[in-house]
């Protein structure tokens, strides 16, 4: 029978790119069982509502930007210069343990200029590198439709702007015990020792799935249709993987907001059946008491990345675990009169994992929080020949990063750098 | 008490005049006549909603020019870009260069709209600024543009400015032939469209979940498309349509997501603070056992929370029922209230005799608010005629509070939801332009005012979040109206709605005066028709494409042009009859953009692919739509596509995740074979077991019945599979088909197969074998192969997208 499956497989074709309409590709595989994605995987945080990143990466004592701590009071750590909050903290983690823990490894790009200060459009921009277009996909959809899209969560997302570019589909799974749910589909209620049809029932069922979808391949349909019933059957087919999943899900629900997602990637990256996840953590948007919102979250943020990076390293993933940390927008280097702090347009993005060279802190802003210009090739602040480092920067070196700045999905979304404009070495 | 009549205002009168008048014709001449001015004098690159009429030669002639104009220069350039700012009420106003927009006039203005902006363009282009074309100084960013560059030289953009200039100076140039060629065919050439059998089954499970009767598919039969109107108008009227219809608003408004508990977000412990908790002092004493009181009690809170969640789609679903202009959502003068939401209220014995039952939580009448008190009376509401100001959904406090405002946003998140949801702009959208908004705000003293930047969207934003002035409250929990101590703000532009500002004898009912203005625009009829088309695909309409490079341009150009002419052709009728929403409905099902199933050539060029790539519906169910198919089809919902499985069958909770999945993930993939396999385990053997006058899945066939044993039994077997594909797929196959000789093998493989493995059980497993009306036996394995050929079906494209 199985034999007999893997010939209708071959038959329709699957296991390779399904033909759609304007380049899309969800693959079925050609195997009953998929092999395994091994890394390596993804996982964008965004601190939902826009930051402040004189309250953490990048420091300002002067000038009234900041009322918790003096320029004196900065804190470095090797190359980075961060702003003390142990002393600020009521939860979670302070810059000190943060950078001492993980100091070495991180890259701080500061003074990136988003443009526009909306959150919806700045959202989109730092998503997906493109201001002006509903159509891009994010970073995270795109190297999961480039290099696992036969993953059944090839693209995990827990909140965020989340377009695919219809490249991809987009996986959400809210709640742990969802992984549960949907990791024995042939089994009456999930135990796989009770499947609903024998094996040879099953088999013929499978078959004959895939006996369809090649016949229905091969018919006219409109492009809507063909993308539907190939991303359908994949979706299907693709979704037996998720079995794998089962031994990885921990008992215990964590508790903290990031650490509930994080489980979920984290599991679903160790079984091979997922390449990259969005993650989210909300509530920056601090118009009104800014330094309170802030020393709450920012020390909650910090905590989850600590988690998750603990977490990777007691399931061996560490080494393979890239991770992306970024907000919509910055704060204003004022305060308001509800002592909050409006949307600013400059901001920051930290990176860390393999291939990233750490202990780094690339860009700046001047002491009233503007982006100083950034020589692309030296990596030096240049004020007057250098260029605006802007969200399309930072996600032509990412797509270069990750190997898939040529892949024809890539392609597809240009980002319009100029190449002397590419950032030159920013990985280290 | 709400107002039949839409508003007595001249100018609406004359547009609903010129309307009802359009609504006496056929949809298809409508379409053809609207799309003959649109498309082929104004866009001439594009045909009519699949009509085949030959443009007007005389008016191809003299238009030549124009129709240059607007295929270049007006959609690629100016509406993309300059019209943002270069209109009545936009930042640049008070220049040489004033546009119109044709989307906020009437269609049969759309050709003078054109040719007077085609006009203020020649006379820019003739204007010279250092022996340059004006026009071409300024949108390169010279002579201090307040757009600044808005195109690079050389950029296509550019080029087809350069080339408006060259022919602005040289109008003796012969015109462009190629301007007014019309594509090789209709839009929908090559498109197979379902037949009315067909699209019948597809709006009745879209429309009330059901699938369509016996006497509806002999009316079909027999009148053709000719009765799909009538039959379309009474699926409408069924209680399943209005579910339908709240669901699918909540979708667009997202109302339901109130964060926290709704007896105190949405009713203010200010203005409501002795009536919004009734249901602590409810008697309760009538029940004896202590848990069972305090079970009532739970169930009593959530009631209450839920109808109060409920109010703002009971509105929609109220205007609709009853059939009232659906110009009602931003303007009716009441909302919908239940028995318990009206205690919450305070007005429950005011109303308590007209409830047909004062004991339904869910039974929802209309109701008329009186002005606000408050616990203090500097927050009694001012009110020139003593009640609440209702303006349809816009006033709730359910939508107040859905969007609530901050110090610092200035009810700037209401004025853009109201934007999107009544007018179908994305305010956002007009700067997503690359600026540096950290400079402006440095270098200008209110940004908002006088960084064009800025301005862009704050000139049309602000006037509209000064119209909910009075809702100047935080902590919804305390209070949602509230006029501000000090006044409006200054530093924004003045309250009014684009151009105009509001009178002050108008300000203590400004939404009301929005609401009114609001109908007048042309755009809320095609915002409406939007909606209707969100409800039946869920998507949204097309944009027009951005990239004037992308090879594909000219494809997607097309594609939205036509989609388009459709919007503004559905939209005139839908003023046309009083804004019936179920007339929009109804013109959108008959429409090709709904009938589209596929392709009839099987070579096809891929800019022809680029054309037709959003057409058709194929919309994956969501968890609600695929539970009622279900039910349609098997008699009872599976009722596990509920909470957590909802959302992870790519639901949504209103709140934090607010848009549908439209594609299956590995997770969604997953539960769809359990729902095949679940489904079918649960239905099969139950089918079997009943009667064979009350079998919906298999009325024909003896369950024993085994392949190959005779030609006759073989026959049978093959009906049954057609009665299968037609009920579960909603598939014609004949008996000898390709689709139902798959099914047979796969029906007879798995009982050879059994035969081969031996020592299988004479039944079904005991979890398929529950709740049988009589027994049935399994003694060849065709009642397990019959379940196997039921799973095959429900893990289909045709069972899992509409």
């Amino acid at each position: 029978m199985r034999r007999d499956f893997l010939k209708w497989c071959t038959m329709a074709g699957l296991g390779l790119a399904a033909p759609m309409a304007m380049g899309t590709a969800q693959q079925a595989h050609a195997s009953a069982e998929l092999p395994p994605y091994e890394g390596p995987y993804y996982i964008v945080i965004n601190a939902s509502g826009g930051w402040d990143t004189t309250c953490l990466m990048d420091p300002k004592g002067v000038g009234g930007i900041n009322r918790l701590y003096q320029e004196a009071d900065i804190l470095t750590d090797g190359n980075h210069r961060f702003a003390p909050t142990a002393k600020h903290k009521q939860e979670g983690l302070s810059n000190e343990d943060f950078y001492a823990r993980f100091g070495r490894e991180l890259l701080v790009l500061n003074g990136l200029d988003y443009s526009v200060n909306n959150h919806s459009p700045c959202s989109r921009y730092m998503a997906t590198g493109k201001l002006d277009s509903l159509a891009y996909p994010t970073f995270a959809a795109l190297v999961a439709a480039c290099q696992g899209p036969a993953c059944p969560l090839s693209f995990l997302t827990f909140g965020n702007y989340s377009a695919t570019g219809n490249l991809v589909a987009m996986s959400r799974v809210p709640y742990l015990p969802s992984l549960q749910r949907i990791a024995n589909a042939d089994a009456i209620e999930g135990n796989a020792a009770a499947p609903y049809h024998e094996d040879f029932a099953q088999s013929r069922i499978d078959a004959a799935l895939a006996e369809r979808r090649s016949a229905r391949a091969s018919q006219p349909l409109l492009p809507r249709s063909q993308r539907a019933e190939s991303m359908l059957y994949a979706a299907q087919v693709n979704s037996k993987a998720l079995s794998r999943v089962t031994p990885f899900i921990p008992k215990e629900i964590p508790r903290q907001r990031l650490a509930q997602q994080a489980e979920i990637a984290l599991a679903s990256f160790k079984a091979g059946v997922c390449v990259s996840a969005n993650l989210s953590i909300g509530q920056f948007d601090s118009h009104a008491n800014n330094d309170a919102d802030q020393m709450k979250l920012i020390p909650e943020l910090l905590e989850g990345i600590a988690g998750i990076l603990q977490r990777a390293e007691e399931i061996s993933i560490r080494e393979k675990l890239v991770v992306i940390i970024q907000s919509e927008m910055g704060r204003t280097p004022d305060y308001n009169q509800g002592n909050g702090k409006d949307h600013w347009s400059i901001g920051s993005v930290m990176f860390l994992g393999p291939g990233i060279r750490g202990n780094r802190v690339i860009g700046a802003t001047d002491a009233r929080q503007f982006a100083v210009p950034l020589n692309p090739v030296s990596l030096q602040c240049e004020s007057e020949t250098g260029i605006r480092v802007r969200p399309e920067h930072i996600h032509e070196a990412l797509r270069t990063f990750a190997g898939i700045h040529e892949h024809p999905h890539s392609q597809k979304f240009p980002l319009g750098i100029k190449k002397e404009e590419q950032l030159q070495g920013l990985w280290g | 008490m709400p107002d039949d009549k839409v508003p007595d205002d001249d100018e609406t009168q004359e547009w609903v005049e010129h309307t009802m008048r359009m609504a006496s014709i056929p949809m298809k001449t409508l379409c053809q006549m609207v799309c003959s001015i649109l498309l082929v004098v104004a866009l001439p690159n594009a045909c009519c909603c699949g009509g085949e009429e030959e443009p007007c030669p005389a008016v191809q002639r003299s238009t030549n020019a124009l129709a240059w104009f607007t295929k270049e220069v007006w959609i690629k350039v100016a509406q993309a870009e300059c019209l943002k700012c270069h209109k009545q009420g936009g930042e640049a106003d008070q220049t040489r260069l004033v546009l119109s927009d044709p989307a906020t006039s009437p269609s049969s203005e759309f050709q003078n709209v054109l040719q007077q902006n085609r006009e203020a363009f020649t006379t820019l282009a003739l204007e010279k600024a250092d022996d340059q074309s004006l026009l071409l100084v300024k949108v390169t960013g010279g002579l201090s543009h307040g757009g600044q560059t808005v195109y690079l030289s050389g950029s296509t953009g550019y080029r087809i400015l350069e080339e408006f200039v060259r022919r602005a100076n040289s109008p003796d140039l012969p015109d462009d032939a190629t301007a007014t060629e019309q594509p090789a065919g209709s839009f929908f050439d090559g498109v197979r469209m379902l037949d009315d059998r067909q699209l019948l089954r597809k709006a009745s499970l879209s429309l009330a979940g059901r699938l369509p009767t016996n006497r509806e598919l002999e009316r079909i039969a027999a009148g053709g498309q000719t009765v799909i109107p009538e039959i379309l108008d009474q699926i409408m009227r069924e209680e399943a349509f209005y579910e339908r219809l709240r669901e699918a608003f909540n979708d667009i408004f997202l109302t339901l997501g109130i964060d926290g508990n709704p007896d105190q977000t949405v009713l203010s412990y200010e203005h409501f603070e002795k009536t919004r908790g009734w249901y602590q002092q409810f008697d309760l004493s009538h029940i004896a056992d202590e848990k069972a009181r305090l079970q009532a009690g739970y169930k009593l809170a959530n009631e209450y929370r839920k109808a109060l969640l409920d109010e703002p789609m009971q509105l929609v679903d109220y205007i609709v029922r009853n059939n009232r202009p659906f110009t009602e959502i931003i303007t009716a003068d009441y909302i919908m209230v239940s028995p318990y939401s009206a205690r919450g209220y305070g007005v429950y014995e005011e109303l308590r005799d007209k409830f047909r039952n004062a004991d339904d939580p869910f039974e929802f009448l209309p109701v008329r608010l009186k002005a606000l008190i408050g616990r203090n009376a500097s927050e009694n509401q001012e009110s020139a005629s003593g009640f609440y100001p209702h303006a349809g959904l816009l006033s709730t406090f359910q939508y107040l509070s859905r969007y609530p405002t901050t110090e610092t946003n200035r009810n700037r998140l209401r004025a853009r939801m109201y934007y999107q949801h009544f007018l179908g702009v994305d305010v956002l959208e007009l700067a997503a332009r690359g600026s540096d908004a950290a400079a402006v705000t440095e270098k200008y003293e209110i940004p908002t005012m006088q960084a064009s930047e800025c301005v862009v969207c704050h000139k049309t934003l602000d006037p509209v979040a000064g119209l909910f002035q009075d809702y100047w409250r935080f902590d919804t929990n305390f209070s949602i109206y509230g006029r501000r101590k000090d006044g409006w703000f200054t530093d924004m532009f003045p309250a009014g709605f684009e151009s105009e500002q509001i009178p002050a004898a108008e300000r203590w009912r400004a939404l009301q005066w929005l609401g009114e203005k609001t109908i007048q625009d042309p755009r809320f009829a095609k915002t409406m028709a939007g909606h209707a088309y969100f409800v039946l695909t869920g998507r949204r309409p097309l944009s027009p494409p951005k990239d004037l490079d992308d090879p594909f341009y000219a494809a997607k150009q097309r594609a939205c042009q036509e989609q388009q002419c459709q919007v503004d052709t559905i939209a005139e009728r839908f003023a046309a009859t009083g804004f019936d929403f179920r007339q929009l409905i109804s013109d959108w099902v008959q429409s090709d953009f709904y009938r589209a199933d596929g392709l009839t050539m099987t070579e096809t060029s891929t800019e022809r692919l680029a054309e037709l790539e959003e057409t058709g519906v194929v919309r994956l169910l969501s968890p609600e739509q695929l539970e009622r198919k279900i039910a349609a089809v098997f008699g009872q919902r599976w009722d596990r596509l509920t909470e957590q499985t909802a959302m992870l069958y790519g639901g949504i909770d209103s709140m934090e995740v607010t848009e549908r999945a439209t594609d299956p993930s590995g997770a969604m993939g997953s539960i769809q074979r359990t729902m095949a396999n679940d489904v079918a385990c649960r239905n099969v053997a139950l089918d079997f077991s009943r009667p064979k006058d009350r079998r919906v899945l298999f009325p024909d066939i003896d369950p024993e019945l085994q392949p190959g044993v005779s030609a006759e039994s073989d026959a049978r077997i093959r009906r049954a599979i057609v009665h299968l594909h037609q009920r579960v797929l909603g598939r014609s196959d004949s008996e000898d088909s390709e689709e139902v000789q798959r099914t047979y093998q796969l029906f007879s493989s798995v009982i050879a197969d059994a035969i081969v493995r031996g020592q299988v059980e004479p039944q079904e497993n005991w979890h398929c074998r529950q709740g049988l009306e009589s027994p049935v036996t399994d003694q060849h394995y065709t009642v397990r192969a019959w379940r196997a050929v039921v799973t095959y079906l429900l893990r289909q494209h045709e069972f899992l997208y509409e």
